[in-house]
């Protein structure tokens, strides 16, 4: 038998995220924390919405496990009772008849709970789904790639279309249509805290409204199973007011920002001379590589590599010089690099604001 | 407590060969089986021919009618002789049987001959697209149950014509002819899908 | 003879049976057994392989999943391991045992001696063992599939999922998917024309009713897996259809919709027999018949009949058009109802009744608890917002346990404390069946429970780590203590069975004083199951002592005969002789497993099985002496 080694995910030192501070919680908060605001579990959870949709569906939740914890506790009961009953009583026919009524009771009643819970469902679902557009919103192309995103805001100025990648940022208070493609396999745009997930799926283009009006930072991830780094195929939504967001697509659309100093002359020149042209596009050089994440703004971005590391210069490093500890299996090849040119590189590409 | 009872069944038959039997239930399942995987395909037909515009693709041209309609002819008469197999088999009519089954396995090779003969003038392959993928798999599930159909036939006859049978191979008999019923039965949809279909929707 | 002295006869008829049924000695003797405890034994204690071999590949990913940023698997590993997890406890657990549990049981319930193939049943055996074996030794050898239990394309496909783990994968569906099949297809014919004279259908024990469904779900289901696994996903990667790979112009949702037109039905396939057993531990341990008879038949068909139209609730997350979406809310909560109604009719039936504290009844009310905890997150789940939120995520993984644990495993064992003195002739301590109820349950609710809340709180499934912010930690701590305390309860349960084995009080034909047939024959049943087939007159023969005495006389007992009755009615129709032993079956599979094991990669595999399969056949039909059957 062959067990082939791999290397797992390395723990990196620096594991902050910017403008985050860090807690973790104790198992105890975990268990009762059902429905408490969940800041201890990150932000990507259904039950602290921040988006207008995934509100709707957590009160939709909220009442289900109400009504549905009810059924549970009085079958549970009816049970634990029965151990308890001497069944004596309970052998005449009356007895019997009165126990088949029960069973006929209960049945419609279940059929009625169910019919109110349908219409419920099909009412929050039709709200959900419904087209947010008044004429003001915005699309944004999202495309799975194993196993990193591609982000396009569509603009019918062709001059003003937007590219990135993992990141997406919206404007509080607008509807954004989420366009969904695949380049590869299936994937699945999941941001808990604003919406459902919707599966991006090869040969189709599925569609999603998000909208929200609180500002603030909101994790997802892919859901749908994609392949050996499934697990590390997050991204981050970021809402701000408007006039922020248009000033975001402002900086978005001017080319890559040039070198500054001699060190990031340099960077430039060593990853333009670097195979990391054939994968990478930075507007405004001669990169125009379409495999790997546009790198424009990178210095901009809150991660590295979808979500698997904050994006800072030590993880940078980490993630340049060996791709495939940090995320084993990633498409991105590991291009072999003087010492001396790393520095260089870094400074570079975290410039790219 | 009363005297208990006893059921005397010494007298009942210890076989029997008609619908009765356990084997001839088993067999209707089979088919039933069988039958539920060639509607999940023509499911998948429609299926795939509602999702794209142009059926069949440009370049391929549609099974032609001519050659599987004449097929019809042999093959429905080769469910006559697979009844007077039958029904010779109940009679324990060695000749009948005979006569029955090898008419049965010359029709149904006529008409697998002429569908040999139609598939040389396909143009395309499982392989070339979806429209060749799915009318091959169709097709090829339902001649490869017909071939091994009348290979059984074909071991039956030669044991019928060894004269070393019994009621069993005579039940053998019998129940064969259910799956032969069931195979020309099924294929008067799949005819219908395959050939009449995409001209009826319009397409030349 | 009258019936006394028929009675009388019984020592030297009990002979002359035993010599007809007996099996030939030796290796030889055991691959050509026929017989239907035999062979369900078989079946049981293959899938109790398996169970273990799933349950340590879930050890495996628990341990992973414990912490943060684990390392013990990498993630190449880890996304084998849930597949083969997956694949082992649906198709090479869950789906066998519950057919090992009816070969077994159906006929001596039924007052029969055999199935009505008993060659057929161990060409299903054999058949599912290759199939088992074939995954497995791709797992030793490296090949393991990793792309799911559904193996969505295009991952599935050719350019994502190059080498052969994957066509391993479609092609041992084939396998269990065939051996399904051939049970499916002997105990309808059984059950349908084997039943003892005088047990219409509706005296059919519930048992019985929920095999016969079952079984009809199998016909209409598994064709589903096989046009989704072998023709569209197999056949995309080895002869280059177009089926279900986009790149090459098929469609990805066309796998997803025929696979769940499968897959949906499978659970229910897995969970319907269980219904059943669960009916039989409560008659028997609170002494009452079932109370609403026909409404639990009727909820059982309907059940089957529901399972097969919401397959789409899997598909909620591709966005389909949203008529279709409200229509199968609607359908998979309906599903409840059926549901409802089972649950009530047993609720009234424990409540009627004086309960026995056995082990069995035990897991019974574990049952209760946990299956109804599942069936209610189902039903949330079946509500599209809520499963926008939830699918793909650790709720689902908490459903599907606890459905598939709760309402089957949890079952399961109570029949198997319930049916031990059957099986063994032997009683299981229920002292130890007691403590394994209860580290069962604690550990089953520790693992579990925490899932929901990862859930919602935004854990993907099939994720072989997770990034230490995230707080999924301590919950997946917690579930992966309670996962060693459930390996615990399952060394308690290996251990109390071999212990009782050994040494357990040797049991009466009827210890728990239980109403239906198959208890009252010897313990453990002898091959031929009764000396004399018994007459029928009520649903709980053994309860209405006076009508239990009439026998059937007339069949003969120096050969395997049973007695064919009518299909509504049970009225006497003909003698049937059966198959004796035969080596043939294990022939036959052997020649088409060789064949199928070939085709993972060449499609010329197909023709290997199909004539050595055919050569099998014909082995297998050959004439034999005598030829005539002679009354
Ligand atoms: C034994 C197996 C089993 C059983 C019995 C069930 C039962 C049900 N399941 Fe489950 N299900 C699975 C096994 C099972 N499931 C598996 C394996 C998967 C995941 C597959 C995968 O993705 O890997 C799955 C996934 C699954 C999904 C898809 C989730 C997703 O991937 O997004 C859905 C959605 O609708 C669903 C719904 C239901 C419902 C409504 C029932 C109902 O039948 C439940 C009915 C029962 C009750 C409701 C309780 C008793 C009733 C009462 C006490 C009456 C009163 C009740 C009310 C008034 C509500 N199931
Ligand atoms: C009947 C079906 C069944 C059963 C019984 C189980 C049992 C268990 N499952 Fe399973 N599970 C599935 C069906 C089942 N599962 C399916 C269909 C999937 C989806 C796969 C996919 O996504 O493709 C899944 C996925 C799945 C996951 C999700 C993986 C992921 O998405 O990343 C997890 C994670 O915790 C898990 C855990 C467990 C555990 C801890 C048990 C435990 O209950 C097991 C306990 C049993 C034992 C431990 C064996 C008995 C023990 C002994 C006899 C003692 C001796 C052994 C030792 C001490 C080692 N399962
Ligand atoms: C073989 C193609 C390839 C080459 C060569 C390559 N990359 Fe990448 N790169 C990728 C891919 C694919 C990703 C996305 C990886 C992921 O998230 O799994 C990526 C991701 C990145 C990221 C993170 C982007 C983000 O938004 O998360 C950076 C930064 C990066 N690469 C820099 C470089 C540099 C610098 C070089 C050269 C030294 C280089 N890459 C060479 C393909 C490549
Ligand atoms: Cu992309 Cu999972
Ligand atoms: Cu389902």
């Amino acid at each position: 038998m062959t067990w082939g080694r791999m290397p797992s995910c390395a723990p990196v030192a620096n594991r902050r995220w910017p403008g985050e501070s860090g807690t973790r919680p104790k198992l105890a908060t975990c268990a009762t924390m059902l429905f408490s605001l969940a800041s201890a579990f990150g932000q990507q959870s259904s039950l602290a919405p921040g988006g207008t949709h995934a509100s709707q569906i957590k009160s939709l939740g909220v009442f289900f496990f109400w009504l549905l914890g009810i059924i549970f506790l009085i079958v549970i009961a009816i049970a634990v009772a029965s151990i308890f009953q001497r069944g004596q009583s309970t052998q005449d026919e009356a007895a019997q008849r009165r126990l088949k009524t029960a069973i006929a009771g209960a049945s419609v009643l279940t059929i009625l709970i169910l019919f109110g819970l349908v219409v419920v469902s099909v009412g929050v679902g039709k709200e959900i789904s419904a087209p947010g557009g008044r004429g003001n919103e915005l699309v944004v192309e999202v495309t799975g790639n194993q196993w990193w995103w591609f982000v396009r805001y569509l603009n019918d100025d062709p001059t003003r279309i937007v590219v990135t990648a993992n990141e997406l940022h919206i404007p509080v208070g607008r509807p954004v249509l989420i366009r969904g493609l695949s380049n590869d396999v299936i994937h699945s745009f999941w941001v808990p805290g604003l919406q459902g997930k919707r599966d991006l799926i090869p040969s189709r283009v599925t569609t999603q409204w998000i909208e929200t009006n609180e500002p603030g930072r909101y994790r997802g991830q892919c859901a749908e199973f994609c392949g050996l780094q499934h697990a590390h195929m997050a991204l981050w939504t970021v809402a701000e007011p408007e006039s922020q967001f248009q000033q975001w697509i402002g900086t978005q659309l001017r080319p890559g920002a040039a070198p500054s100093d001699d060190l990031q002359q340099r960077g430039q020149e060593v990853f333009l001379s670097h195979a990391c042209v054939l994968c990478h596009s930075i507007q405004g050089t001669t990169a125009n590589g379409q495999v790997g994440p546009d790198l424009t703004h990178f210095g901009s971005r809150l991660s590295i590599a979808a979500g698997t590391l904050p994006n800072n210069k030590g993880n940078l490093a980490g993630w340049i010089a060996d791709p495939q500890n940090i995320k084993p299996g990633t498409r991105m090849a590991t291009v072999p690099l003087d010492p001396t040119d790393m520095q260089p590189l870094l400074e570079y590409l975290e410039s790219l604001q | 407590m009363s005297e208990p009872r006893v059921l005397d069944v010494s007298g009942l038959l210890p076989y029997r060969i008609s619908n009765k039997s356990p084997l001839w239930l088993g067999q209707l399942l089979m088919c039933v089986i069988e039958g539920s995987l060639l509607c999940l395909l023509i499911a998948t037909y429609f299926y795939v021919r509602l999702s794209v515009d142009v059926w069949p693709p440009p370049g391929v041209r549609l099974p032609s009618v001519m050659l599987p309609t004449v097929a019809l002819i042999p093959l429905l008469a080769s469910c006559i002789g697979s009844y007077l197999a039958s029904e010779a088999a109940k009679r324990d009519d060695r000749r009948g049987m005979l006569v029955g089954m090898i008419s049965n396995l010359v029709l149904g090779g006529i008409f697998l001959a002429l569908r040999g003969i139609e598939w040389r003038g396909l143009n395309f392959t499982w392989s070339s697209d979806i429209h060749g993928s799915i009318v091959w798999t169709i097709l090829f599930l339902h001649t490869y149950d017909m071939v091994a159909d009348l290979l059984f036939t074909l071991v039956l006859i030669i044991i019928v014509a060894s004269g070393h049978y019994g009621q069993k191979q005579r039940l053998g008999v019998h129940v064969d002819t259910v799956a032969w019923y069931f195979l020309v039965l099924i294929w008067l949809p799949l005819y219908g899908v395959l050939y009449w279909g995409p001209r009826a929707l319009g397409a030349k | 003879m009258t019936a006394l002295e028929e009675l009388r006869a019984e020592p030297q008829q009990a002979e002359e049976l035993a010599r007809a049924w007996k099996n030939r000695p030796g290796p030889l003797g055991w691959i050509s057994v026929t017989t239907h405890q035999e062979l369900g034994m078989r079946y049981i204690v293959t899938a109790f392989i398996f169970l273990l071999l799933g349950g340590i590949e879930a050890l495996m990913m628990r341990i992973q999943l414990a912490s943060a940023e684990n390392t013990f698997l990498n993630p190449a590993r880890y996304n084998q391991i849930f597949t083969v997890h997956g694949t082992t406890m649906m198709f090479l657990f869950a789906v066998p045992v519950m057919e090992g549990m009816g070969v077994y049981l159906v006929p001596l319930m039924i007052g029969t001696r055999n199935v009505a193939f008993p060659r057929l049943n161990a060409f299903g055996y054999w058949i599912y063992l290759a199939g088992g074996l074939l995954l497995y030794a791709a797992a030793f050898t490296n090949t393991m599939p990793d792309a799911g239990w559904f193996a969505y394309s295009p991952l599935s496909g050719p350019q994502f999922s190059p080498g052969k783990g994957v066509d391993v994968w479609a092609q041992m569906i084939t396998f269990t998917e065939i051996s399904a099949l051939c049970v499916a297809v002997e105990l309808i014919v059984t059950i349908l024309r084997l039943r003892a004279p005088g047990m219409t259908l509706n005296r059919l024990p519930m048992f019985c009713w929920a095999m016969l469904v079952q079984s009809f779900m199998i016909i209409f289901a598994m064709p589903a897996v096989m046009i989704a696994s072998t023709i569209f996903l197999l056949n995309d990667r080895t002869i280059g259809t177009h089926f279900v790979n986009p790149a090459e112009g098929g469609d990805p949702l066309l796998y997803q919709h025929v696979f769940w037109f499968f897959g949906h039905p499978e659970v229910y396939i897995i969970f319907i027999p269980a219904l059943g057993m669960a009916s039989s531990i409560i008659e028997a341990f609170s002494r009452r018949p079932v109370i609403g008879y026909p409404a639990l038949v009727l909820s059982l068909v309907a059940n089957g009949f529901i399972a097969f139209g919401l397959w789409v609730h899997h598909m909620f997350a591709t966005g389909l058009p949203q008529i279709g979406e409200a229509y199968f809310t609607a359908a998979s909560m309906m599903i409840a109802v059926t549901s409802g109604v089972q649950i009530f009719c047993w609720l009234a039936t424990l409540w009627s009744g004086r309960l026995q504290p056995t082990a069995g009844l035990h897991f019974i009310f574990g049952f209760l608890f946990i299956f109804v905890m599942g069936g209610l997150t189902g039903v949330m789940l079946a509500s599209i917002p809520l499963d926008l939120q939830a699918h793909d995520t650790f709720f689902v993984v908490a459903h599907f346990h606890y459905v598939l644990i709760g309402g089957t495993l949890f079952p399961l064992f109570g029949a198997f404390h319930y049916w031990f003195p059957k099986f063994t002739g032997r009683m299981i301590d229920q002292k130890l069946g007691k403590i394994t109820f209860w580290l069962l349950f604690i550990g089953f609710n520790c693992t579990f429970f925490p899932m929901h809340i990862l859930g919602l709180h935004g854990m993907p499934r099939r994720v072989y780590t997770y990034v230490p912010e995230m707080g999924w930690g301590p919950a997946n701590l917690l579930a992966t203590i309670g996962a060693f305390i459930i390996a615990a309860g399952g060394i308690c349960f290996i251990a109390n069975v071999l212990k009782s084995r050994r040494f357990g009080t040797k049991a009466d034909p009827n210890p728990w004083d239980a109403g239906t047939l198959e208890w009252s024959t010897s313990s453990p049943a002898q091959a031929y199951g009764f000396i004399h087939l018994p007459v029928v007159a009520s649903r709980y023969p053994l309860w209405d002592q006076e009508k239990s005495k009439d026998i059937v006389t007339g069949l003969r007992n120096d050969r395997r005969e049973v007695l064919v009755t009518t299909v509504l009615d049970a009225e006497p129709d003909h003698r049937l002789v059966l198959p004796g032993n035969s080596i043939w079956p294990f022939l036959t599979a052997v020649g088409f497993s060789i064949g199928l094991y070939y085709s993972v990669f060449a499609f010329s595999g197909y023709w290997i099985a199909t004539a050595l399969g055919m050569i099998g056949i014909i082995g297998w039909f050959w004439p034999r002496q005598p030829l005539d059957i002679r009354p």
